[in-house]
């Protein structure tokens, strides 16, 4: 039963600010994913909570108690890093057992406790071997194995499978994410890969230049982005975002898209919805799957000219010539055969953003 | 501009083969993109046609000379590689000017200055022109290596995993902006990559090679729909195709050791004009299926648990077990699994691709 909590933490490296105020609640058995771009403060923020960084202000408590006093020892959390740092001249079991050297447990307590680890990473039959005859994800799984063999309160993963080649990590992903379901232990995960984040958060954390973005679980980071940044971080290919002036009409509203000529029609209560932000200065995103395409002419839909297309197997990203700017549709494979096809195209209101320029802020417009 | 050949190519380091009986023809003005693994011979390849190595067989033509006897400068090719290489104390309009001012054949003041604003512009790095190199970003180097390849006006463009040392989101921008260059300049681009999905969004044609051995040829919608053999469907496409060991019983597939059954629509449709029946019932053989052509549905012929879920905000790519065996479907975002949750699946069986289980080669190929 381990909750975590970050209350004003700032951190400075000499003038660099790398985390600004950073508020946080982790309740117990939750599996936290610190998402961001590198240098964006969190690997600091993970380092921070472990006790290997001291904060200049603010607290980190676990369990309601405040740690940022206490050393890294005496935190109870267990750190695995993307290198694995094992010892070299132990065996696998001994590397397991290391921790445990220093309890006051009976050997017979000891070689139980590694061996049911063992048994759950499904490497007992490497307990014998070195280090240096594993491959990289049994590396990664006996470097697990010692972090959780001590039964820590909290388990901090910085970038684990990132060495590791593509479908490795895949494996690696899942056994993460099937070993936090059955152990159900507090987790803060960081990683700058979008998918680990959503395949394995219930909450993801996105951090950018040492602020806090967003918090949110992957639908909603991925659905109701908070901002600009994260708009464009999460998911691939990138959301569509351009320059949009809004107008009235007589039954609808309309969206003009950079210095298009024509417009885009939506429903009327975007603009009651855009809360007197109408008139100001908006940029409108759009994932490529909200992008609709169609060859005839219908409602609503707008004539567009495709550009290149790109095939991606299941599906095809055709790029659309609005004005001076490129929308980028998902469509069907082969829907589009390739540049200069006259279309048709809209967009789907439900899942439009719209953002304040200036701030980059979403106006949490839903339709 | 070039139409390039390569026939019987066969090339050895010592001991080492590093291309087998090669083939490949390259139309004026294409996109080929050459796909393979590390140390599939690639590079030697693309070496090859550069004038950097020599065949120990077969010939390289342009436009139908044999260019044996060629020197790399004669041939008149630029290459694009993964490192810049660029002059770090020169600005990028030196950078850019530097392959017009050989001390041979200098061009004329006005001609340079013509050429290196016209492939800043293309490359929109006009404002960069007066920065020195060391002071820009991967994508703008990258961009500047292009821009020095243009300003030549090659016959050829050869390029070398040019993309693979950027960060995703960079790669995702600059494929797009590779491929408008490629159109706008009519050019004959070799793509080198080890990304099959840089392979299919930007080919016009993809080879893939496999241990020096070209192993099919074909657009993307070739590849990818009807992969030659087991090692082209499994390479192509991510995640990639299913291949399930079985057998064709009374027009079922029936899978072994795994031991469930799917539907199978067979007949002409499905093999191109080979027939079922005698020829492949009983026989041993792979069944292949795309992810997106498993689908969940409650009465579903198979049962499997939930082994993991990759969430791509999009969609979601489903890693299914059955017995020891897993496989992946390809389901919609709002599709709501847990792990270890049963579910019940079936598959397109217009989409099921056969290969014969002893060769790997795909039964439509071997008609």
């Amino acid at each position: 039963m381990t909750q975590i909590e970050l209350r004003g933490v700032q951190k400075f490296f000499g003038a660099v600010q790398v985390i600004k105020d950073l508020n946080l609640k982790i309740s117990d058995n939750e599996f936290i994913v610190l998402l961001g771009q590198s240098g964006c403060g969190k690997t600091t923020t993970l380092r921070a909570i472990a006790g290997l960084e001291t904060i200049d202000e603010g607290d980190i408590l676990i369990d309601g108690k405040p740690v940022q006093h206490l050393k890294a020892a005496d935190r109870d959390i267990a750190m695995v890093f993307q290198s694995f740092s094992l010892y070299p001249h132990m065996s696998v079991y001994e590397n397991i057992a290391f921790p445990l050297r220093a309890t006051r447990k009976s050997k017979a307590e000891i070689d139980s406790e590694v061996r049911s680890v063992a048994k759950t990473l499904q490497i007992t039959d490497l307990l014998g071997k070195k280090p240096s005859a594993l491959s990289g994800g049994d590396m990664q799984r006996v470097a697990i194995g010692r972090a959780l063999v001590r039964r820590p309160k909290a388990m901090l993963m910085d970038e684990p499978i990132g060495a590791l080649d593509a479908k490795l990590r895949e494996e690696m992903r899942a056994e993460i994410k099937r070993l936090h379901i059955k152990q159900g232990s507090t987790t803060i995960y960081v990683t700058h890969d979008q998918i680990e984040a959503m395949s394995l958060a219930d909450r993801i954390v996105i951090m950018h230049e040492g602020v806090l973005q967003q918090v949110g679980s992957p639908d909603e980071v991925y659905s109701r982005p908070a901002n600009l940044f994260v708009a464009q971080f999460v998911g691939s290919p990138v959301m569509n975002v351009a320059d949009a002036a809004v107008a009235e009409n007589a039954a609808s509203a309309s969206v003009t898209v950079g210095d298009a000529t024509t417009s885009f029609e939506f429903p009327r209560a975007l603009l009651s919805k855009l809360n007197g932000h109408a008139g100001g200065q908006l940029a409108l995103g759009i994932r490529p799957e909200g992008v609709l395409i169609r060859r005839e002419a219908a409602d609503g839909f707008m004539a567009v000219e495709t550009q290149i297309v790109e095939p991606l197997g299941s599906f095809d990203i055709v790029d659309l010539k609005v004005g001076s700017n490129m929308l980028r549709a998902r469509t069907k494979s082969g829907f589009i055969s390739g540049p200069g096809e006259k279309v048709f195209a809209r967009i789907d209101p439900t899942q439009a953003h719209f953002f304040d320029k200036a701030s980059g802020k979403s106006l949490e417009v839903r339709l | 501009m070039a139409h390039i050949q390569l026939k019987n190519i066969s090339k050895s380091f010592g001991n080492h083969t590093a291309l087998t009986g090669l083939d490949l023809d390259i139309a004026d003005g294409e996109f080929f993109v050459l796909l393979g693994e590390t140390g599939a011979g690639k590079t030697t390849t693309l070496r090859l046609i550069a004038g950097l190595e020599k065949p120990s067989e077969g010939q390289v033509l342009i436009d139908g000379v044999d260019v044996a006897d060629w020197g790399a400068a004669e041939r008149d090719v630029a290459l694009v590689l993964q490192q810049y290489s660029l002059y770090p104390r020169y600005t990028v309009r030196e950078n850019l000017e530097f392959p017009l001012k050989p001390k041979i054949r200098r061009l004329p003041d006005a001609e340079i200055k013509d050429r290196v604003d016209r492939a800043a512009r293309t490359l929109r790095i006009e404002h960069l022109l007066d920065r020195k190199t060391d002071r820009l970003s991967g994508g703008e180097m990258q961009r500047v290596s292009i821009g020095r390849a243009i300003v030549r006006k090659p016959r050829v463009f050869l390029m070398d995993e040019p993309l693979s040392a950027l960060d995703a989101k960079l790669r995702e921008a600059l494929r797009t902006e590779l491929k408008n260059l490629q159109i706008q300049l009519g050019a004959t681009f070799l793509f080198v990559t080890h990304d099959q999905i840089e392979a299919m969004s930007m080919g016009d044609k993809v080879g893939v090679l496999n241990h020096g051995r070209i192993v099919q040829t074909g657009t993307p919608h070739e590849i990818y729909n009807n992969p030659r053999d087991t090692y082209v469907a499994s390479f192509v496409g991510s995640p990639p195709m299913n291949l399930i060991d079985g057998k064709l019983v009374n027009g079922r597939a029936v899978m072994a050791p795994l031991n469930f059954e799917l539907p199978f629509s067979g007949g002409a449709k499905t093999f191109g004009g080979l027939k079922t029946g005698a020829a492949t019932d009983g026989r041993p053989l792979v069944f292949g299926i795309r992810p997106e052509d498993v689908y969940l549905e409650s009465g579903a012929p198979v049962e499997a648990r939930v082994h993991d879920v990759e969430n791509h905000g999009v969609e979601k790519i489903l890693t299914l077990r059955v017995g020891d065996t897993t496989l992946r479907a390809t389901v919609p975002a709002r599709t709501d699994v847990a792990i270890e949750q049963p579910v019940r699946f079936a598959w397109n069986p217009d989409k099921v691709v056969l290969f014969d289980k002893g060769s790997g080669v795909s039964l439509r190929h071997a008609g």
